[in-house]
């Protein structure tokens, strides 16, 4: 049964707490504003969080989120929701808007639970960790992954098979299965939308072999083997163990494709896949690693030299379009693809091919409002009503948008939006005052 | 009603009458493979490949579990062959 508690006041809600939401939150709450984040994951942090190192400075990202991460946590200012979504956002008047938040049970208190495992250790279920992109298993109690905010367990429900093993395990007694969904109804002045994108599904394309044949991966489960929270002690293929030798990338997986319903470039994959090259070529000295693009796309600040620079490390570049991908007896994969420049069929064997998904809208935003519409553009990413003037505004007073919810970028763009999107905000906030 | 602190698990279970029956069938599977790996690693060191063919289970699914099990400390990696491709993986007694 579904507890209702009582209604509760902040002046800006912010929906989605990746690299944008977490910014824009900042932001206003350094301003002295009240702000309640919301995510519906089990972390704040977003895809951020979870990837290696960053182009072009190959920084490490953990090392960038998680201070940004911890200060967000720690911010008087700032009352965080994880497993938890809004819905039903309605504008009331001028001034004001109303929401519901739907938090779902981690049967874990977080703010007694020490992270100590146990109740990992104890568990006996395993099933396949969404945080490793199914690469690996985890307990159905489990620490979602090492870096997480809140770093407290939380029971997968689904799987769990009530042994109470974990229970008995935990030196603090903070698991309880007596926990029920919340429904909190509150009251806001703004709100940010900071929903992020979601992923290219491969298995859509069903030539490239994505889920058939097991050594064609996804950019987002290499970024977890190259990350320095991978699931495996170097970069293996899930086929068979073997480290890899001679890695393919394919980019524009579901990206400037009007048959797969997205024409738009994803801005981001050329440059990810070619920091990927570079740290491969870093852990796997001997490896060879080859790009098959149809136009690199090194439009940023420091791109362009980065592409040089992973030429210069000896990573292979092809102008080729993939055709068709097929699986050797060993593993090995074929990829037939168009030459580009002599307009010839060819074909070459690698051991391992990692397809660089584009980046698509997350569905379902808009539905979150009642009685004004929230405005998507024509490629059903948050609509920003005035592109130039005010890229952060939407087609509702009130709520503005933050990150990649409004189309593909990167993080610094990302960041850049928030900071926008906070600015905006205040404004909107101090107008309305 | 008032519910023992650590002994939650029993309320829940009570309540919903059970446990999910997907839930009871990946158990019991995960634990008859976890049975089958440790067991063969038991006789000795083993690859993938190697582990896949005594077991006559898919490699890419003897991957996952073996991997798995190095996650939650039953098995550890051991060296690699002289070609640096695939790693032998042992019992982590
Ligand atoms: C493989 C890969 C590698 C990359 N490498 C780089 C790189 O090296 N450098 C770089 O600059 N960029 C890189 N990027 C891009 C980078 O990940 C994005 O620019 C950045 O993560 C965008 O942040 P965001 O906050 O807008 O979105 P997200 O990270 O998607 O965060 C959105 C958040 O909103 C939450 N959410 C969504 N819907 C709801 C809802 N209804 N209710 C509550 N919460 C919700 C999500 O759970 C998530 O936490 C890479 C991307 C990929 C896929
Ligand atoms: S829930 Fe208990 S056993 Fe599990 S990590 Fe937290 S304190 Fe440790
Ligand atoms: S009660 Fe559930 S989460 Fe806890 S140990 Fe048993 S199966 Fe795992």
């Amino acid at each position: 049964m579904e507890k209702n508690i009582d209604k509760t006041s902040y002046d800006a809600l912010v929906i989605g707490a990746g690299i944008a939401g977490g910014e824009a939150a900042l932001n206003l709450a350094n301003t002295g504003y009240k702000v309640l984040l919301v995510d519906k994951e089990l972390s704040v942090g977003g895809k951020m969080i979870m990837l290696s190192k960053v182009f072009p400075t190959l920084d490490c990202s953990a090392c960038i989120t998680t201070p940004k991460v911890s200060e967000i946590s720690r911010h008087s200012n700032i009352t965080i929701f994880t497993g938890a979504q809004a819905s039903n956002i309605r504008k009331i008047g001028e001034k004001e808007f109303t929401a519901r938040i739907n938090k779902q049970p981690r049967y874990v208190h977080i703010e007694d639970c020490t992270s100590c495992q146990l109740c990992e250790e104890a568990c006996p279920v395993s099933v396949s960790d969404q945080y490793q992109y199914g690469l690996i298993g985890r307990k159905a109690a489990f620490i979602p992954f090492s870096i997480c905010s809140p770093k407290a367990a939380a029971i997968d429900i689904e799987n769990c098979t009530l042994c109470g093993a974990c229970e008995r395990a935990c030196p603090t007694n903070c698991i309880d299965f007596t926990m029920e969904p919340e429904i909190i109804d509150i009251k806001v002045k703004t709100v940010v939308l900071a929903t992020g994108f979601k992923l290219f599904d491969p298995l859509d394309i069903p030539r490239y072999g994505y889920g058939k044949f097991k050594n064609v991966i996804t950019a987002m489960q290499m970024e977890r083997e190259i990350a320095p929270t991978r699931p495996f002690n170097t970069i293996l293929r899930p086929k068979d163990g073997k480290v890899p030798d001679k890695i393919a990338y394919v980019l524009c997986v579901g990206s400037r494709d009007a048959s797969v319903g997205n024409p738009i470039c994803s801005q981001i994959c050329c440059m990810y896949s070619i920091k990927q090259a570079q740290l491969l070529m870093g852990a796997l000295p001997m490896a060879d690693v080859t790009i098959y693009y149809i136009n690199i796309r090194s439009f940023g600040k420091g791109f362009e030299e980065f592409y040089q620079q992973a030429k210069g490390m000896g990573v292979n570049f092809v102008k080729g379009k993939i055709g068709r991908i097929t699986e050797k007896e060993n593993g090995n994969l074929i990829l037939r693809y168009e030459d580009i420049n002599s307009g010839k069929l060819q074909e070459e064997e690698h051991d391992m091919v990692i397809l660089s998904t584009g980046v698509l809208p997350n569905e379902g935003i808009s539905e979150l409002f009642e009685g004004d519409t929230l405005g998507l553009d024509k490629f059903n990413f948050i609509g920003q009503s005035d592109a130039l003037a005010g890229p952060s505004r939407t087609s509702i007073d009130g709520v503005f948008v933050a990150g990649t919810a409004s189309g593909p970028m990167d993080i610094p763009d990302s960041i850049l939006s928030a900071g926008s999107a906070s600015s905006e905000a205040i404004s909107y906030l101090i107008q309305h005052s | 009603m008032e519910v023992e602190k650590g002994k939650t698990a029993k309320y829940l279970r009570e309540k919903l009458g059970g446990v999910p029956e997907q839930a009871k069938h990946n158990l019991k599977e995960f634990n008859s493979i976890k049975k089958l790996m440790l067991e063969a690693l038991k006789e000795e060191d083993l690859t993938v490949i190697q582990l896949s063919e005594k077991l006559n289970m898919p490699t890419d699914k003897v991957f996952y579990y073996l991997m798995s099990l190095v996650k939650y400390g039953f098995v550890k990696t051991g060296d690699i062959d002289d070609m640096d491709e695939y790693y032998t993986y042992k019992l982590n007694e």
